[in-house]
């Protein structure tokens, strides 16, 4: 009998604990998007990340982090600070850069992928909604987390970019981390971490 | 009849000598024991993480260089920009290359060819039976030749390789500093064909030594 059950025990093992990935249902759904809405109140969000840039022959993945400012309607801020300095603000529909005290204004064509993400990352933080013309959008659990899985649909999107994943923290609900799968899978994830919503950021900050 | 091919004999070198890259202040090229040169990718233990500066037609580029050692003749290169976007990935061995991954702008043939071409000499081991002759030996670092490239060393490292095509220098790679390791922390490549620098500096923290 106990060899039995412990049989039993570990054929159900995959099915049991682990965070599986699986479609919402559309309660789930609708309960998703409700909550999202709490998120369009905010004005402003300051933040560390962590970058983790994951190749498919590297035992661990290249890192850098910094710091992202975001203020509603259309400023972002994102700097890096480790290994190196360098700073991009997205406003007045520019980028400006400060790369180690060498300044530039620069084309968004030359970066589509950021300019998709910095748009993801301003409109996720505060409860936006994704622009369906442009990707497909999956509504997904992974345990108890949110998550939403973007695929391009325009072949200019789709040579940079395979999908762009965003999951939410099951605590508080706001984005937490977006994965951005390449069409080669080798992928970059930026973790959002020490969040702060709504407290005053100065306007210096995006003056480059 | 003897004349004449005593003529054709001395234009033929004459041409053959106009069509060969001459190293400046070279008197000629003698016979070397065998030099192994190049040794800086040999470990297959080791991967290494370059913070990497790029100026490519007078547009500037930030990202990071990896260069992981496979076996000792075969190295995997991938440049990535900062913000995470892979622009190139490929695995070199000395007679080809396999592609794995160019971003759109960069996948044409010409251009994979010269990515090759660049992070192939700068990583491959070579065996050299030649070396440079000097005039005035004594006051010019031992230059070892392999094919269409010169290996200038300095106190027994590859301080700089300089390939040739035809009459012309086509590239140069420069080591300019190590660690006391002799691993190699910072490189320069110059094109010379094309306007493109490379300036590599090693990010130990994210290398793999």
């Amino acid at each position: 009998m106990n060899d039995k059950l412990l049989y039993l025990l570990f054929f159900l093992m995959p099915y049991c604990g682990w965070a599986q990935t699986r479609e919402m249902t559309a309660n789930e759904q609708a309960r998703f998007q409700a909550s999202l809405q709490q998120l369009v109140e905010i004005k402003t969000v300051s933040a560390d990340f962590v970058q983790y840039k994951h190749l498919s022959f590297m035992k661990k993945p290249v890192e850098s982090s910094g710091k992202l400012y975001v203020k509603h309607p259309d400023k972002l801020s994102w700097a890096y600070t480790t290994p190196f300095q360098y700073k991009m603000v997205f406003k007045d529909n520019k980028i400006y850069i400060d790369d180690q005290g060498k300044k530039q204004t620069i084309n968004i064509g030359n970066n589509k992928q950021f300019e998709k993400i910095s748009t993801l990352v301003s409109s996720s933080l505060r409860g936006g909604k994704y622009d369906e013309k442009e990707f497909a959008v999956s509504y997904l659990k992974q345990g108890n987390a949110n998550m939403v899985r973007l695929t391009p649909k325009l072949a200019g999107a789709k040579k940079y970019i395979k999908e762009i994943v965003l999951l939410f923290s099951p605590m508080d609900k706001h984005i937490e981390e977006v994965k951005l799968v390449e069409p080669s899978n080798d992928y970059t994830r930026f973790v959002i971490k020490n969040r702060k919503v709504n407290t005053t950021i100065d306007e210096s900050i995006f003056n480059l | 009849m003897n004349r004449f091919l005593t003529y054709s004999f001395f234009l033929l070198l004459f041409f053959a000598s106009c069509g060969a890259y001459r190293y400046p202040n070279a008197s000629g090229i003698r016979e070397s024991a065998t030099q192994e040169l190049n040794n800086y990718y040999i470990d297959t233990a080791q991967t290494f993480v370059y913070r990497a500066k790029l100026h490519v037609f007078k547009k500037d580029m930030n990202g990071n260089l990896i260069v992981k050692t496979l076996t000792r003749n075969e190295h995997r290169v991938a440049l990535v920009s900062d913000f995470g976007q892979t622009l190139f990935d490929v695995s070199l061995s000395p007679d080809g290359y396999e592609l794995h991954y160019a971003m759109h702008d960069l996948n044409k043939r010409r251009v994979v060819r010269e990515i090759v071409d660049i992070f192939r000499t700068m990583t491959t081991q070579r065996h050299a039976t030649s070396a440079v002759m000097f005039a005035n030996q004594q006051h010019y670092y031992p230059v070892y030749v392999v094919d269409n490239s010169y290996y200038v060393l300095k106190e027994r490292r590859v301080e700089r390789i300089q390939q040739t095509k035809g009459t012309k220098e086509h590239l140069a790679i420069i080591y300019r500093e190590w660690n006391p390791e002799d691993i190699p922390t910072s490189i320069a490549i110059e094109h010379k064909k094309f306007p493109i620098t490379i300036n590599l500096t090693l990010d130990p923290g994210q290398s793999t030594l």
